[in-house]
């Protein structure tokens, strides 16, 4: 394990505002367990539990805070000038920084829907979710690390995106879910364990391709863009 | 001891004796300020885009849907409605706005500065959120007027028509006041908490994003109560439950619409004024004392 991987999850964990994150999976599950207790029609309450408050609003929300978190925070604080004047090659600096925001992204996202899964279907569902939420998590990464070095205002473009694109057009404008993180992971989660409960337009190729160019390009282009990094102050 | 030679000169230094400003002017100051914050007024050019990105998209369709209304005479979205349909609209919003208002102070260490003046703790506090109510207000209360204007001046029924489509309008604006306030004192609530206006804005929206789908699963469990009770769960759902009880017809003209919430109207409005409430005493506690840095 390199030390900025160890800096890294040292200034994630390190807070106490980390906590913050954890009523998210806490009420994934909790409704999960109060829906099946209540004996409520799996196919009734998994959308709305799965697809509308864990893939929609949890993994996006989970992965915006850490993922803008773990590059942003040192550029808002001027700390990143320590690793920057280090001789490492910038691939160095970005790679373990993605690993260490999808990971706990994908930890943090995988065991509520793990347990959802299970209890709205089987353990097939609860493992497709996993493993398809953990794409969608190093997707998410890749991207708001990328913004986070793109724009001084990285939460904010990140929440434009996950708000009003995903969120907003996705709705009403159908042609916007072939660009949106959020469709693919429920194409593959549904490709990986068909059931009615999870449903998407977009084709399960489509889907997985796009997951990975989406993950390789924006962690190519944050590379990219740390390689000429100016350090400035707080926007005004 | 030698006898002291130095003189001390009289260079006319002089005490302020002018009339000074008391609590109302730095109130006033406050607030004005937090306005001009929220919409980037007087901030560099960064400072403005998104706020004036969310107030176009508004005004966008708002004029959009005057449009429909004039040319093919069909009511797309009531007054009303119309803050209902803009609710993920406000709710970026509000993350953009209120991390402004008080994380920046929190960050910089200027509350200090701010409280060695003659004001209250408590009206820092205020100033901030009646500014961003203030401003919440105004991005629903302003494309509401453009489709006021659309329809009056389209209307076939001359001034009998337009003072009808105003007593529309006016509820409308009220209603949107009722947004403003729930949201304005949850999302200031929730930003005073962190100097870090990028976690500030994360939480608003994680706040607002994680209760709504709670809203949608209580509304399927097998019990008509709670199915009645559930859109007590989210903020938007609950402004709507208040609108529904105290607006009725007038929330969605005859249209379809509303939501169902049985004989439970009063309670609605009880838990709205109590959850603003209790968030603008959390806010006023969270002020009592501040740290330098």
């Amino acid at each position: 394990m390199s030390t900025v991987t160890w800096i890294t999850a040292r200034g994630l964990f390190g807070r106490a505002r980390f906590l913050m994150l954890l009523p998210l999976p806490l009420v994934l599950i909790g409704l999960a367990v109060l829906c099946r207790s209540l004996g409520v029609d799996p196919g009734q309450w998994g959308p709305p539990v799965l697809v509308g408050l864990g893939l929609a609003v949890v993994l996006p929300v989970v992965a915006l805070i850490v993922g803008t978190g773990v590059l942003g925070a040192e550029i808002d604080d001027g700390t990143v000038v320590h690793i920057l004047t280090k001789p490492l090659p910038r691939w160095q600096i970005v790679l373990p920084k993605l690993a260490v925001a999808a990971g706990v992204s994908a930890v943090t996202v995988g065991v509520p829907l793990y347990v959802a899964g299970v209890l709205a279907d089987s353990v097939r569902l609860g493992l497709a979710l996993v493993a398809a939420s953990a794409a969608g998590a190093l997707a998410y990464s890749a991207l708001f690390l990328a913004l986070s070095l793109v724009t001084r205002r990285p939460v904010l473009l990140g929440l434009v995106y996950v708000l009003i694109w995903e969120g907003l057009l996705g709705r009403f404008v159908d042609g916007t879910k072939v660009l949106s993180i959020q469709q693919w992971v429920i194409a593959l989660a549904d490709r990986i364990a068909p059931t009615p409960l999870l449903g998407t337009t977009v084709s399960v190729p489509v889907a997985a391709v796009l997951t990975a160019l989406v993950a390789v390009g924006f962690t190519l282009l944050a590379i990219d863009r740390l390689r000429s990094f100016s350090v400035a102050g707080e926007t005004s | 001891m030698s006898e002291a030679t130095g003189v001390i000169h009289d260079i006319g230094y002089q005490r302020y004796t002018g009339p000074r400003l008391a609590r109302r002017q730095v109130f006033g100051a406050l607030y004005g300020h937090g306005v001009r914050t929220v919409f980037g007024f007087g901030r560099s050019a960064k400072a403005k885009i998104f706020p004036w990105l969310v107030v176009a998209v508004v005004t966008v369709v708002a004029a959009g849907v005057t449009a429909v209304r004039s040319q093919i005479g069909e009511v797309v979205l009531t007054y009303a409605q119309f803050a209902d349909a803009m609710s993920w609209l406000v709710i970026f919003f509000a993350a953009v706005a209120a991390p402004e208002l008080v994380s920046r102070d929190l960050r910089s260490g200027v509350l200090p500065l701010y409280f060695s003046r003659p004001l209250p703790r408590g009206d820092y506090a205020l100033a901030k959120l009646l500014a961003l109510v203030t401003s919440l207000w105004l991005l629903l209360g302003g494309p509401q007027l453009v489709m006021f204007l659309g329809a009056a001046f389209t209307t076939d029924r001359g001034l009998r028509g337009v003072w009808d489509e105003l007593l529309d309008l006016l509820p409308g604006l009220l209603y949107a006041g009722l947004w403003a306030v729930v949201f304005a004192s949850i999302a200031l609530l929730v930003a005073s908490l962190t100097g870090k206006r990028a976690f500030a804005a994360g939480g608003i929206v994680a706040v607002f994003l994680m209760t709504t789908p709670v809203v949608g699963v209580l509304s399927i469990l097998p019990s008509r109560t709670v199915n009645e009770l559930a859109f007590l769960a989210a903020p938007s759902s609950l402004v709507s439950g208040v609108g529904t009880w105290a607006l009725g017809d007038r929330l969605t003209q005859g249209q379809e619409g509303g939501i169902p919430i049985g004989d439970f109207g009063p309670v609605y409005a009880v838990v709205a004024v109590l959850l603003v409430a209790a968030c603008v005493s959390l806010l006023l506690l969270r002020y009592r004392k501040v740290a330098a840095r």
